[in-house]
């Protein structure tokens, strides 16, 4: 059993405890006396003995090191004491360099029945790390950029001399064949084949490596399927013959349309059909089109490309689909190409939503299945009266959105559940279309991909933001996030740009925040002008302005006070910035339906925007698990919109 | 004689290409630039006109829409030819209004189809 310590040896114990601890100790009582500390304490922050001795208080200390040059020239002491006295009685900690380096984190923790206390650690080291790591995590980014930019400069750079071959060798060809020249025609073409296989292998490794970076984007178009096979008969009816093969096509007239990516089907066609053609001698190529229905009602098209060549065993057709391997390895010597094209149509289908198979034996020739489905919603279509008329009764029957993304299928997953819902959709794939669609016929609410080809989301949020006929609609930022920040929406649905215009501050208090009268505005900026414009602005929309001077304050008024209906928050302060006040707050619960509006100098850099779409724009995963969050925050949106308009129109 | 307009900055590329349409019995004029290009689209009139994408003073999707926005030229087919063989690049094209799209190098076979097929569907 414990024995009970005496007053004596409990006193004793604790001083050997703060004597030996690795951090600076300093104890204050309830009159912000100081009244202990230990060696680490006078080491790191250079207190002399004669300050020491005496009946300090927490003021007297912060004004010794202010007066010594502690904070930086040009400080204004009074005020950091009084940004410091302001949150004593919470818990808090921040970092702080001191004059001579030394990377300080300081923590101070009320004590119960009155004073506080401070713990001082030297995180220097850790710091370094820190920033060796960020710097090793750039610099890995921007080798990678460099290698995505270089494999683009470079493809284009191979072709021109490629060009140069192929085509000067083929018109000598033409001419050697003129003169009935036998020898050199073969050597010219023998040149020109050559040049091709290598302008084949660049495309293919090109291709390769932007699905591999994720950058190979999907284009979806309603396609007419009889003219799609007619222009890939005409790319492989050379190939086709050259072996002497005859190709069958089975292509029902009535077969109609599929809404997929031309390009990219007509490329694995043309991959399949080449490849049998290359494997098959003297027999035939099959092309065979057929619709189907698949178990959960949806229209699927189906290709089949069969040949009546060697066929493949088992273990080949195990290797298939894996890049740079044929049958065997004596494939590539006989019969050429590159090994990449079934990997690429592999990638293609998948990214179509589509599946391929195989089915072959030796000698019985093979025949590759690929399977597409007619997929819905994603074309730019602009059929705006026909959707309207469509929609569906239900709760959100009368709410419209506008989901602007270039993913299919975003526009799947979103029009599958919202449309549930009962949510009017329109759809639009680029910026510019969600532009012209909103211009003729705003939406309630708009969810806008970040990433977009052309004009990325935050630009288009920017134009929308500057049109008044625009600026009103809520915007949900649709981003891809990791696992790690799955679970975290915190719901900012603005973000301002400074200087600020008032009359849209007010709109925007007006549609943010509950129209209740003692809601209050926290207002997170470290310029004092700033800090009392908006808090005039705020107060002049009947609610109650409070005010932080950077984040470390906010998050000290936070801990001590009823969460705010909105947060202003500034990203450029000192101590904890706006950037690291949106990291610790999310370890507040009550702060998670709490909107905060970025107050922001116009340019952000990319690292800052792929930051804040991370964070503080409502996040949401395209994977489609967190679509319940994607519901609550719409319904919670809209019922701000409605409630602000209400309250506009009274 | 069916009239080609060859729009080419690259003079290796213009030299191949108008011999190799010439052989295959075309009569072929050429434009260096998308602001010749226009100019001649409508003082030649072509039948048809292949049109390399980048191409100085005006490039060649600028070129396009023009020569598609002028009613004296807009029933001209237009086949874009580009060393970029991704497939944003053919989205990209058609979006300017060309009516058919392939890749440098040229397979003249190829080529001579798509014009062919263009041409059939006059």
């Amino acid at each position: 059993m414990k024995r009970q310590l005496s007053s004596k040896e409990e006193h004793a114990f604790l001083r050997a405890t703060i004597d030996n601890m690795q951090q600076g100790v300093a104890l204050y009582d309830a009159d912000h006396k100081l009244v202990t500390w230990n060696e680490r304490f006078v080491e790191y922050l250079e207190m002399p003995e004669e300050f020491l001795g005496t009946d300090r208080t927490f003021s007297d200390y912060i004004r010794y090191l202010g007066a010594r040059g502690e904070f930086g020239d040009n400080i204004d002491i009074e005020k950091e004491l009084a940004k410091r006295l302001a949150v004593l009685g919470t818990s808090h900690s921040f970092e702080r360099t001191r004059p001579d380096g030394m990377v300080m984190e300081v923590r101070r923790d009320p004590v119960p029945g009155g004073g506080f206390i401070a713990i001082y650690a030297d995180i220097t080291e850790r710091k370094k790390q820190e920033l060796a790591l960020r710097k090793a995590m750039e610099d890995a980014e921007s080798a990678n950029k460099v290698k995505s930019s270089f494999l683009a400069n470079m493809s284009h750079e191979l072709r021109t001399p490629l060009n140069a071959i192929i085509g000067y060798s083929e018109l000598l060809a033409e001419d050697a064949q003129d003169r009935g020249d036998k020898a050199a025609l073969g050597d010219l073409e023998k040149i020109s084949a050559a040049g091709k296989h290598l302008l084949g292998l660049i495309n293919e490794i090109l291709d390769l490596s932007k699905i591999e970076a994720g950058k190979m984007e999907v284009y979806l178009e309603r396609l007419d399927l009889p003219k799609t096979i007619g222009d890939v008969k005409t790319i492989v009816d050379p190939m086709i013959a050259k072996n002497g093969n005859r190709l069958i096509i089975e292509c029902p007239p009535d077969i109609g349309t599929l809404n997929t990516d031309l390009t990219k089907l007509k490329q694995c066609l043309i991959n399949l059909l080449s490849n049998a053609a290359k494997f098959t001698k003297q027999g035939t190529v099959l092309l065979r089109l057929s619709r189907h229905t698949s178990e959960d009602g949806r229209d699927l098209v189906r290709f089949d490309v069969g040949d009546s060549g060697m066929g493949m065993t088992p273990e080949q057709v195990g290797r298939l689909f894996q890049a740079f391997t044929q049958a065997d390895s004596s494939t590539t010597r006989n019969f050429g190409g590159t090994g990449l094209g079934l990997t690429i149509t592999k990638h293609f289908v998948t990214m179509l939503g589509g599946t391929i198979d195989v089915v072959s034996a030796p000698g019985k020739g093979t025949t590759f299945s690929i399977v597409l489905p007619d997929r819905e919603g994603g074309e730019g279509k602009t059929s705006l009266a026909d959707d309207l008329g469509l929609a569906p009764e239900g709760v959100a029957s009368s709410i419209t959105v506008l989901i602007v993304d270039d993913d299919p299928a975003v526009h799947d997953v979103l029009s599958a559940t919202l449309g549930r819902e009962g949510y009017v959709l329109l759809h639009a794939r680029d910026g510019a279309e969600a532009l012209s669609i909103m211009r003729k016929s705003p939406p309630d609410i708009v969810t806008l991909d970040v990433q977009m080809p052309k004009i990325d989301g935050w630009s288009v949020l920017g134009i929308m933001k500057s049109e008044p006929a625009l600026e009103h609609i809520p915007v949900i930022m649709l981003t891809i996030v990791d696992d790690r920040n799955l679970g975290f929406s915190l719901g900012a649905s603005e973000f301002m740009t400074k200087p600020i215009d008032r009359t849209r501050l007010t709109a925007l208090l007006r549609k943010l925040a509950p129209a209740k009268e003692d809601s209050t505005v926290l207002i997170v900026d470290d310029d004092a002008d700033v800090r009392e414009l908006v808090a005039n602005t705020v107060r002049g929309a009947g609610m109650t302005p409070a005010q932080a001077a950077n984040g470390r304050e906010a998050l000290g008024w936070l801990s001590n006070h009823q969460p705010p209906a909105l947060v202003l928050l500034d990203l450029m302060m000192p101590e904890v910035d706006g950037f690291a006040f949106l990291e610790k707050v999310r370890e507040f619960d009550s702060m998670k339906d709490v909107p905060v509006v970025v107050l922001t100098a116009k340019d952000l850099t990319d690292e800052e925007r792929a930051f804040l779409a991370e964070r503080t724009l409502l996040v949401l995963s395209k994977s489609g698990q967190p679509i319940g969050t994607l519901g609550a925050a719409l319904s919670a949106l809209a019922h701000r919109h409605h409630a602000g308009a209400a309250k506009a129109g009274q | 004689m069916m009239k080609v307009l060859l729009v080419e900055d690259n003079e290796m590329n213009r030299d191949m290409l108008s011999r190799r349409l010439a052989r295959n019995g075309y009569e072929v004029v050429m434009a260096v630039d998308g602001q010749q290009a226009i100019a001649m689209a409508g003082s030649e009139s072509p039948d048809i006109i292949l049109m390399d994408m980048s191409l100085p003073v005006i490039d060649g999707w600028e070129a396009t829409r023009r020569v598609k926005a002028d009613p004296a030229t807009k029933a001209i087919p237009v086949i874009a030819l580009t060393a970029h063989a991704m497939a944003e690049d053919e989205k990209k094209a058609r979006d300017a209004g060309c009516d058919d799209f392939d890749t440098k190098p040229v397979d003249i076979q190829r080529l001579i189809g798509k014009i062919n097929a263009l041409m059939d569907g006059k």
